[in-house]
């Protein structure tokens, strides 16, 4: 086995020269790196949509004006309204309902009303948690993969040195370089997609507050103004 | 994959995605040296000789051979055509005849020339064949090779070690393995005579002993047993037939000693 003394080691004939599983490690390592970001830029989109949609409408809220007006514009509007706004427009959807119903005890109208904008409140909580389960398992397994695409070529590596009588590191440098790839690829798959875990966890944490905080004060609203 | 409030996003994410994949990209093309610059090495290659004199003292045996046969038979060849010569020289008395004769003395001495010639070259050429064959021509001598004979030599190794590598002596060292190797066998068959091979029972049980000898065939210390055959009364004979068999028979050559300092012996007793 004569030594290659002209390597060159560009990416590409690296990954062209590794060994079909290691190969298939990359190729999955890279289509996972690419739909953790494709989720995480999805999730910094929609978070960032639900913060200023709450502040919207908290400033709408808050400074004082008719809540039937505001309602009517909510429901007037053709979009279908999201976050805070289709809480309000869910408890306030069934207090107008139950209002115009005569015989009914204000804690059952209040009961009622809550109720609904719960069931909005859990909607609005399984969108902000969508995708978050995807990126915590990339986070935490994709340095596995990739760590098992290196010592896969590692492996490969070495025992080729053992077919030559005077081992050289020029022997290994390639295959210990093309294994590495693997692993480099998944920590880059692995870093982003904790980082963004732990943030949008945060951040989904923190609306949950801002969405239960206006759910009780909406309720007190309500109760006062019947 | 994903809600339908997020449709309206998931085409600005998916090429911003991409987008990061393109930009880590292009920073490992750019920030690696991905050529491997190979500066062109002067390798020089030595080969070092554990001891120097065990094959001094088998070289003239085997490696003049050769030689001197070759120069033996060129002598006698040029003589027997002078001989030839002067034979025919007289011989040719009639004064016709004689030139003619000497047209055809000449072109048999031209004849006998080109032979000459040609055999001379082939014997050099043997002999050239014989010194590459026999490579380091002075042992211990730095070899200093090019770039084409360091691969041969690699792959001469390499071959080498495929063949199985019976022992990590070199080509030259060969003709001594085969001395060391009859006196081993020596050893181990004068060392089986004396096994008591009834205490080892049926099978095939295979040991390994480990001695030591000191240069006069005696053992130093009491051999050490590394592989058992499995049961203690055919080890205890084999050891016993160790000690029996003191002195051990050793290669007159003291140089190849080293060899024997320390052996490894594998008995089969029921062989």
């Amino acid at each position: 086995m004569a030594i290659a003394v002209d390597n060159d080691m560009s990416i590409f004939s690296l990954v062209a020269g590794a060994s079909l599983p290691v190969q298939l490690v990359l190729v999955v390592l890279l289509i996972t790196s690419l739909f953790s970001w494709w989720y995480i830029f999805i999730k910094v989109a929609t978070i960032k949509r639900a913060e200023t949609g709450a502040d919207d409408f908290e400033n709408a809220f808050w400074t004082g004006g008719d809540l039937n007006k505001l309602f009517e514009g909510l429901t007037a509007s053709r979009r279908k309204s999201q976050g805070m706004a289709s809480i309000f427009e869910a408890g306030f959807k069934e207090y107008t309902r139950h209002k115009h119903q005569p015989r009914m005890e204000i804690s059952d109208l209040m009961e009622g009303s809550r109720r609904a904008m719960r069931a909005a409140y859990n909607r609005e909580l399984d969108d902000l948690d969508a995708h978050l389960p995807f990126l915590a398992s990339v986070g935490s397994v994709s340095p596995y993969i990739g760590l098992f695409g290196t010592v896969w070529g590692i492996m490969n590596a070495f025992r080729g040195l053992s077919n030559v009588a005077q081992a050289t590191l020029s022997q290994v440098a390639p295959g210990i370089a093309e294994a590495l790839v693997a692993t480099a690829i998944g920590l880059f798959a692995a870093i982003p997609a904790v980082i963004a875990y732990n943030r949008f966890a945060s951040s989904v944490d923190r609306l949950s507050v801002r969405y239960e905080s206006f759910m009780e004060e909406f309720t007190n609203i309500l109760q006062r103004k019947s | 994959m994903i809600r339908a409030y997020e449709k309206d996003v998931s085409w600005k994410a998916g090429a911003l995605a991409i987008g990061v994949h393109v930009v880590l990209l292009a920073a490992l093309l750019i920030s690696f040296n991905w050529k491997a610059a190979h500066p062109v090495l002067n390798i020089a290659e030595v080969e070092l000789w554990d001891s120097l004199p065990k094959n001094s003292v088998q070289k003239p045996e085997r490696t003049p051979k050769p030689t001197p046969e070759p120069v033996v038979k060129e002598m006698p060849k040029p003589e027997p055509i002078a001989e030839e010569n002067p034979e025919e020289a007289p011989n040719a008395d009639i004064a016709l005849l004689k030139k003619k004769q000497e047209l055809e003395q000449k072109k048999l001495a031209d004849q006998v020339k080109k032979e000459k010639a040609l055999e001379q070259k082939k014997q050099l050429d043997a002999l050239k064949d014989e010194v590459s064959k026999d490579q380091p021509p002075k042992d211990k001598k730095p070899v200093v090779q090019n770039d084409a004979l360091k691969k041969l030599q690699q792959e001469a190794l390499a071959d080498d070690k495929s063949e199985g590598d019976k022992q990590a002596v070199s080509a030259k060292a060969a003709a001594n393995a085969g001395v060391v190797g009859d006196y081993i066998n020596k050893i181990q068959a004068k060392i089986r005579s004396n096994v008591n091979k009834t205490l080892c029972g049926e099978g095939n049980p295979e040991l390994k002993f480990d001695i030591a000898l000191l240069p006069t065939g005696q053992l130093s210390g009491s051999p050490k047993l590394i592989k058992s055959s499995g049961s203690g009364a055919c080890d205890e004979a084999v050891e016993r037939a160790i000690i029996v068999s003191e002195p051990l028979p050793l290669p007159e050559d003291k140089s190849l000693f080293s060899q024997f300092r320390s052996l490894k012996l594998k008995f089969r007793p029921n062989d």
